[in-house]
């Protein structure tokens, strides 16, 4: 595994604990636990989505940097690498 | 609206092309049980839902259903990549290939294209409900089907990840039923249509104030 995957697969272990939880309070919106756990997650998710795009290119692509655009550049998710 | 996060939800890295597993993938791409069916199913029940929660689920089900309808994508797209014409012939992959190449196509394992007929929009929660809730148990089956054909571990994991999706997703449609019933008289539970007969929640409001 190289170390983007590496970095990529972080990113979408605590994205998808927040999904998770996120689900759970569309049908328990009075969850306050759970709802702390969404921030504790997104506390650790931010810094590896900021080292993600520095390093690789934006994953949203408000989030480009504002001198190139680097948004085309591959690997695309769909392509395994 | 959509914003597109460019990552799939769960990895798909396959090393080994197997076409003849592709033709049966495809069937959670465009098929009946499908995620491209998941994702139109949920994301146009959600306009005629009548609940908070509900139209909260619908949306972010189907949602991520097209997380899934990418991800299945990949699988396909990687499972086909850089055939030869002796391999897609020898794996039985040539009827597929005749009319798409090695393009993904919405179509189910059996090759009939991909139809709105494979889902349906009620405009009654408690029907589409059900609905999804069978939905979510057709796509289940469909994966447990699709993994008996399976034997490399690099198609299996995100396989097994979708499939653990279905049974998540199935309870949340149980919860939101639950809350639609909960807000309901028990004694007109079926005599009227909570999205359009605007009068079965009367009671509730009667009761609020």
């Amino acid at each position: 595994m190289t170390s983007r995957e590496m970095l990529l697969r972080k990113i979408s272990t605590y994205a998808f604990a927040i999904h998770e939880y996120r689900l759970f309070l569309d049908t328990h919106p009075k969850d306050e636990a759970m709802i702390a756990k969404i921030a504790e997650c997104e506390e650790k998710l931010k810094p590896l989505k900021k080292e993600y795009e520095e390093k690789y290119g934006p994953l949203k692509m408000s989030n480009e940097n504002p001198r190139k655009w680097t948004w085309v550049n591959d690997p695309w998710p769909w392509e395994g690498e | 609206m959509f914003v597109y996060e460019k990552r799939l939800q769960y990895p798909v890295k396959i090393k080994q092309t197997n076409p003849k597993l592709a033709q049966i993938i495809i069937s959670q791409y465009g098929g009946p049980d499908g995620e491209l069916g998941a994702s139109l199913r949920y994301l146009s029940q959600r306009f005629s839902m009548p609940v908070p929660e509900l139209k909260a689920t619908l949306n972010d089900i189907g949602t991520e259903e097209l997380g899934h309808l990418e991800m299945i994508g990949a699988i396909v797209y990687q499972l086909t990549k850089n055939l030869t014409e002796e391999q897609i012939k020898a794996h039985g992959f040539d009827s597929y290939f005749v009319d798409h190449t090695t393009g993904v196509y919405p179509a189910s394992a059996a090759g009939v294209p991909f139809t709105a007929a494979y889902i349906q929009v009620k405009g009654d929660p408690i029907t589409d409900l059900h609905e999804d809730m069978a939905a979510e148990q057709k796509a289940r089956t469909t994966y447990d089907n699709i993994l008996r054909y399976c034997d490399d571990p690099d198609v299996i994991d995100p396989i097994r990840f979708l499939r653990e999706r279905e049974i998540v997703h199935y309870q949340r449609f149980g919860e939101s039923l639950r809350i639609l019933t909960d807000k309901l008289d028990s004694k007109n539970f079926y005599a009227f249509n909570p999205s359009f007969d605007k009068k079965c929640f009367e009671k509730e409001k009667n009761n609020r104030k």
